[in-house]
């Protein structure tokens, strides 16, 4: 059982006046893997050392199954973690990086070669046990890395960004062997990247921070589809949504929103929230896969038109990305289609939208207007 | 990394961090105390801090005792042979840096095997061959052996550095029609200036504060160089404390001025040699 | 009018020849750079390394008479010069135990300067402070500071009730060389604490936190970690240390001139002694010695690297 919490914790630099971290508050469940998901810069990593006993904490707690950590030294934690230049010992073999951890704890030496002999099977890394880290390719430098953290089998891996230094295609066998080797040994997994890419196929929950706090917590699809605000929607997603400047208008049952000189009722919200922000200025988000050049059927009803103005267009092969003018042509929209598109540079055309995928957020906050009180 | 202070107790740790600068910076600050003391005063209290500053003893060290001389001797002879063993080593080292010729390599580790001669092989026959040439016991003789004993450590420390700009530079500068000399004096000194101050603050040092060929070279009171001046003052009066404590700050006031400037710069440049 | 001889007549074709041949010199621009060094560098390292060893093989009578007397001075030296044999033994102790106590402490300096210690830039420059003193000063000071009765380390040894520990301690035998080595161990100190410090922040900060989850204190972290990835480093501090100590003149000279009875006469000191102190006036018998040291110094130098060094560089 390891369950990790943490709870208001923050983090100030020597030298710098703001919090690097700032009141950071989630609990990661027993056998869950949380993705730590931000930009470079947002306290992400902090967190995770703060958590693995590295860095020391300004405020809050880390508690491993209702254990305040805060005074205990990083070595008595039972935390494995997995860094991103991988943090070999330069100096040892293969074999010796493995089993440098155990033999510090004193087990014995039979249990060792067992358990080390075991796990390199398991990531492949046999013949390579004499080697030493610059005789060996990245690919199998993070599996050393990761083996390690195995072998000590503890109650929580940490992952500092491990898959970063490696080349795009080693990084989806690898992301792929990861995702099995944690569903085997099911410990609980903490894991901070800045790629959604990763966030999105590995969690089982993301966490996403921004400037040293947590945004928003959840399960990757819901995330997705329910932004808590315009960064987070701009974050997931690629190409990222699509945010315009829009106003609910109208009185009476049912407001409209208008917006790149269309104005159309909104399903799916409350006509409570929507009376709300009536007259006022609204974030209008729609993501570049829920406009289509026709509509797929089954949702020809309820499509709004746009009219644009197409000034790009990127053939990728499986699909097209459109870059849009709209309105009276000073705002952009990114638009994905379907492979065959007749549309070309230059032309004017008409965009389909579906008014239930609108994403709305309040201007002055950022944050999402939600469909229902 | 910083988990490493909760291992470590810290007060003893500060304790002796404490203590050690004291024993490092201490002897200094006694001795500047003591330059402007009598030496009655010393040895009615040799720690006690001055009462009545005797400027004086600056003045007569510098006249009576002869510290002028020695002073001056010591800046003739290492700004001299500073600045030729750098412009000389510069040009060795641009030489290497740059050309591919028959006999480079052998010129190399020719002039870098000086690096390793132990000055005892040196000292006799050098002894020998100026007193041959009548370069015994004068400033230009020990200028000149200067020079040749520091030549191998400032030429491997600017090859190294001006090894590493890059070639295109020097291409560039002769398809603009620039001639060979113009080359090194145009680009490769103002590019390498941070590794010749380097080089300047180590020879400097080194050469100031030389005693081994000066004693052995220089008989004369009035070529002393400053070591060999206090030395010999020493031996003539090792009871006047306070007197040999003025010359000692006379030596120590201008590297502690400097440092006090540049300390950065000169504890790069004193380390130059030993970074791999 | 005598035409000249042709023995002295230069032809003109020849001048012509040479003038022209110094021309393109001049215009060569590898030589117009290393000449300058070549020409000091040979006449005043080059040379009189020659010549010493050409020394050693001689005896010089009076009235600058070189007489060749073969290995005689070599086995002179090794039978008959017990004065030889304990500068030697001097030298070694000094350089052995003087090498370790450097590299290790200014090791131990640094890591006390690495743990984020507060003003730990301060610190390092006072302590860099005595590498930049010359000898003479260093030394003087230090004969002030072990003086029997007015110096530092006896008074303070009286205050902590250990006055029976008081010693003359450059002037008793069997404590000067240690003496010595303190005082040279303090001037240097600071020049390997440097260099050190330098090689610890050129280490990989998450190879020390993976250490600090395997369960390292500082000391296993020192053992295991530091001190093997910092091995480069300090293998070529202890090379460069054992060469400086093995050719001490400087110091020793200023402190106790070699005395008290011999035991802190090093190889250095007696060979300027020989050469210049003696009654017999002679330079061929301590060229040998200093040949025989250097040759010595070599061999160890090469053996220590060898032996020390690793063979593969560890990338990190």
């Amino acid at each position: 059982m390891a369950v990790v919490t943490v709870d208001q914790l923050s983090k100030r630099y020597e030298g710098s006046n703001e919090l690097a971290v700032k009141d950071v508050v989630f609990t990661v469940d027993d056998g869950e893997f949380m993705v730590l998901l931000g930009p470079s810069g947002c306290g992400k990593s902090s967190v995770l050392r703060m958590i693995a006993g590295l860095e020391p904490i300004t405020a809050g707690t880390v508690s491993i199954d209702g254990r305040v950590m805060n005074p205990v030294p990083a070595k008595d934690r039972d935390i494995a973690m997995v860094f991103q230049s991988y943090a070999l010992y330069p100096h040892m073999d293969v074999y010796t990086n493995l089993a440098f951890g155990l033999r510090r704890r004193g087990v014995a030496r039979e249990e060792i070669d067992r358990r080390v002999r075991g796990v390199a099977e398991k990531l492949g890394l046999t013949p390579f046990l004499g080697r030493k880290p610059h005789a060996l390719s990245g690919g199998q430098r993070q599996r050393v890395a990761l083996g390690r953290a195995i072998v000590r089998d503890p109650k929580v891996f940490l992952f500092d960004e491990p898959l970063s230094n490696l080349d795009a295609a080693l990084r989806v066998t690898t992301r792929n062997e990861l995702i099995k080797q944690q569903h085997e040994l099911g410990t609980t997994t903490i894991y901070v990247t800045h790629d959604q890419v990763e966030a999105m196929t590995m969690g089982d929950r993301i966490c996403i921070m921004n400037r040293g706090e947590v945004i928003q917590i959840g399960r990757p699809l819901e995330v997705y589809r329910r932004p808590a605000d315009t960064f987070v929607a701009r974050f997931l997603g690629n190409p990222p949504m699509n945010l315009l400047s829009g106003r609910l208008e109208g009185a009476g049952e049912r407001p409209r929103l208008r917006f790149a000189e269309v104005a159309f009722e909104l399903s799916g919200w409350s006509p409570a929230v929507l009376r709300s922000h009536l007259g006022r200025e609204v974030t209008v988000g729609v993501r570049p896969e829920d406009l289509w050049e026709g509509p797929p059927p089954g949702l020809q009803s309820g499509m709004v038109r746009l009219p644009v103005h197409v000034i790009t267009v990127e053939p990728l092969g499986a699909e097209t990305l459109l870059l849009l003018l709209i309105g009276g042509g000073d705002e952009e929209l990114i638009a994905r289609v379907g492979r065959d598109t007749a549309l070309k540079n230059g032309d004017l055309a008409s965009i389909a939208l579906d008014p239930s995928a609108v994403h709305l957020f309040d201007p002055a906050t950022s944050k999402a207007i939600t469909r229902a009180d | 990394m910083t988990l490493w202070i909760a291992h470590l107790r810290r007060t003893p740790l500060l304790l002796f961090i404490v203590l050690y600068t004291i024993a490092t910076g201490g002897p200094f600050v006694w001795v500047a105390s003591m330059s402007v003391r009598t030496t009655p005063e010393i040895f009615a209290n040799p720690y006690a801090l001055p009462v009545h500053l005797h400027w004086n003893k600056f003045m007569d060290a510098w006249t009576t005792s002869n510290y002028g001389t020695y002073f001056w001797n010591s800046t003739i002879v290492v700004v001299t042979a500073v600045a030729a063993v750098t412009v000389i080593g510069a040009m060795a080292a641009h030489c290497l840096a740059r050309y591919r010729f028959r006999g480079r390599r052998t010129v190399r580790f020719l002039i870098l095997s000086g690096l390793v001669v132990p000055p005892q092989l040196l000292i006799l026959s050098l002894f020998q061959i100026l007193l041959d040439y009548r370069l015994y016991n004068s400033l230009t003789g020990l200028i000149i052996v200067y020079v040749a004993t520091q030549l191998a450590m400032t030429v491997y420390i600017l090859e190294g550095f001006f090894a590493q700009i890059p070639q295109d530079l020097f291409d560039a500068a002769r398809m603009d029609g620039y001639s060979d000399f113009e080359i090194f004096w145009r680009i490769t000194l103002p590019i390498g200036l941070a590794a010749i101050f380097t080089t300047v603050t180590l020879n400097f040092i080194i050469l100031w504060n030389e005693f081994l060929y000066a004693v052995v070279l220089l008989t004369d009171d009035t070529k002393r160089t400053l070591p060999l001046g206090i030395m010999h003052f020493m031996g003539g009066h090792q009871l006047d404390v306070g007197m040999i404590a003025t010359g000692l700050m006379i030596a120590i006031l201008p590297v502690i001025l400097l440092y006090a400037f540049f300390s950065e710069t000169m504890i790069k440049g004193m380390t130059a040699g030993a970074v791999r | 009018m005598m035409a000249p001889s042709k023995s002295t007549e230069i032809p003109a074709g020849w001048i012509r020849a040479s003038l022209a041949r110094a021309r393109q010199a001049c215009q060569n621009p590898v030589l117009v750079f290393l000449a300058p060094a070549l020409l000091i560098y040979t006449g005043f390292i080059v040379y009189p390394v020659l010549r010493t060893f050409y020394n050693s093989v001689h005896v010089l009578r009076p009235h600058n008479i070189l007489e060749f007397v073969g290995f005689r001075n070599f086995a002179e030296l090794f039978r008959k010069d017990p004065v030889f044999w304990t500068s030697v033994r001097n030298t070694a102790i000094f350089s052995v135990v003087g090498t370790i106590a450097d590299v290790a402490g200014g090791l131990l300096l640094a890591l006390c300067l690495f743990a984020k210690v507060p003003l730990a830039r301060a610190w390092r420059v006072v302590w860099f402070t005595p590498v930049l003193m010359s000898y003479v000063v260093v030394g003087i000071i230090w004969v002030w500071i072990y003086d029997y009765d007015w110096g530092v380390v006896n008074l303070v040894l009286h205050w902590l009730g250990l006055g029976a520990l008081e010693h003359s301690w450059l002037g008793d035998p069997s404590t000067a060389l240690w003496a010595v080595m303190v005082t040279h161990l303090w001037k240097w100190l600071g020049f390997n604490m440097i260099i050190c410090l330098a090689a610890l922040y050129a280490l990989p900060g998450e190879v020390l936190g993976a250490a600090e989850l395997d369960n390292c204190g500082w000391i296993a972290k020192l053992v295991y970690v530091i001190v093997p990835m910092l091995r480069p480093t300090l293998v070529n501090l202890l090379v460069l240390s054992f060469i400086g100590k093995m050719m001490i003149f400087d110091l020793v000279w200023i402190m106790t001139g070699g005395g008290p009875l011999w035991s802190t006469e090093t190889v250095s000191t007696y060979v300027y002694k020989r050469a210049f102190d003696w009654n017999t006036f002679d330079l061929g018998y301590p060229s040998a010695i200093a040949v025989v040291w250097s040759i010595i110094i070599l061999l160890f130098v090469v053996l220590m690297t060898r032996l020390l060094s690793q063979r593969e560089k560890l990338e990190f």
